[in-house]
């Protein structure tokens, strides 16, 4: 499902759109999904259309290593190299979830040279809504 | 001869027989193959000596696990945990971070009182000294709460121990990376070198990072 984008305009250059690999973006936001047994990193661009992701299970890691953070810090290095080819100088991110892939991610993402400009935590907080799941019984 | 026995309970191994006891019982009870929710921490008075019997290695590992996933989630939705550990939370900073906490590895004794829980701060030398200071301040609140969220039949205690692994990996990978960066434009200039003419001009070959872009952590 594509962000749908409302356009304003002159049919000039008949598809305006996204080619493949003709966007520079020089700033952008990623996204880390941290959860306990698995980490996503995506990149975006400011407005949330999604320029290229990686998760610790396409990185080659299966089963319980994908919760490792060696597996979130390798996630996130390869998320970002199509990226850091294309020029992406600042990004913001945005992380969510507990999990071992926060911090390994971050620091992944800070030693690859980009610059960060915030550090966002944006786990879904219920202002009391859906009920929970039941305790795990240990 | 005093006996505490929790009921239903699984099998209990004797640590260390006790001494010139003349009736022995071994308690070897069946097991129902999923855990208890009561603490196995049970002590059998004999004659002379006191026994500690030791949980189960696996239930150990189960309550690891558990309390890893309970503190995990009470660091990101409690709100006075999160005040202690970066306090301009309490401004409203709207989830503006200096520095992001995360509890990387959790221990407990064998037999579940003490446990050691590992945390990783990223941020500058300030924020982690704020965040360590500000967890260990409230190891009682903490304490009290996990003992509401989960059913253990002794609450065990708490220390929070700075943990520098993360950062020490990072650090190796990024010289790693350097190493191979090196060696990579070493080998291209060779390659360059024997080749002087008919050279076009690469576009991905442009991607030296040079070190001014890596910030080592210390």
């Amino acid at each position: 499902m594509t962000k749908a984008i409302p356009r304003i305009g002159s049919r000039r250059n008949g598809r305006i759109g996204s080619r493949k690999n003709g966007r520079r973006i020089p700033k952008g936001v990623i996204h880390v999904q941290a959860s306990f047994n698995n980490t996503i990193v995506t990149v975006t661009d400011v407005r949330g259309r999604v320029v290229s992701w990686a998760s610790a299970g396409t990185s080659g890691f299966k089963g319980t290593r994908r919760g490792t953070p060696y597996a979130a810090q390798a996630a996130a290095v390869n998320a970002i190299r199509t990226v850091v080819d294309q020029g992406m100088q600042r990004a913001e991110v945005m992380i969510k979830g507990p999990g071992l892939g926060r911090d390994a991610a971050l620091r992944a993402i800070r030693r690859s040279g980009i610059l960060l400009s915030l550090v966002r935590d944006v786990t879904p907080m219920p202002h009391n809504g859906c009920r929970p799941p039941k305790k795990r019984r240990v | 001869m005093l006996l505490f026995r929790s009921s239903p309970s699984p099998p209990l191994f004797l640590s260390s027989p006790p001494s010139g006891a003349t009736h022995r019982h071994l308690l070897l009870l069946p097991s129902h193959g999923c855990t208890n929710p009561n603490s196995m921490a049970i002590t059998i008075t004999r004659g002379r000596g006191t026994v500690r019997c030791m949980a189960n290695q696996r239930r150990v590992k189960m309550v690891a696990k558990q309390i890893m996933r309970e503190l995990s989630e009470m660091l990101l939705r409690d709100k006075n945990l999160q005040y202690a550990v970066l306090p301009e939370a309490s401004l409203g900073a709207d989830r503006y971070l200096s520095s992001l906490t995360t509890i990387s590895d959790v221990e407990v004794s064998g037999d579940l009182q003490v446990v050691k829980v590992y945390v990783s701060v990223f941020g500058d030398e300030r924020g982690r000294e704020v965040a360590i200071a500000g967890l260990k301040s409230k190891a009682k609140y903490v304490r009290s709460e996990l003992g509401r969220r989960m059913k253990l039949r002794l609450t065990p205690e708490i220390r929070f121990i700075e943990d520098e692994s993360l950062e020490r990996g990072s650090r190796v990978i990024a010289i790693l990376d350097r190493l191979k960066n090196e060696r990579e434009s070493v080998a291209r200039h060779d390659a360059e070198l024997s080749e002087p003419s008919n050279k076009s001009e690469n576009g991905d070959l442009g991607n030296d990072d040079p070190d001014e872009g890596i910030i080592y952590v210390k």
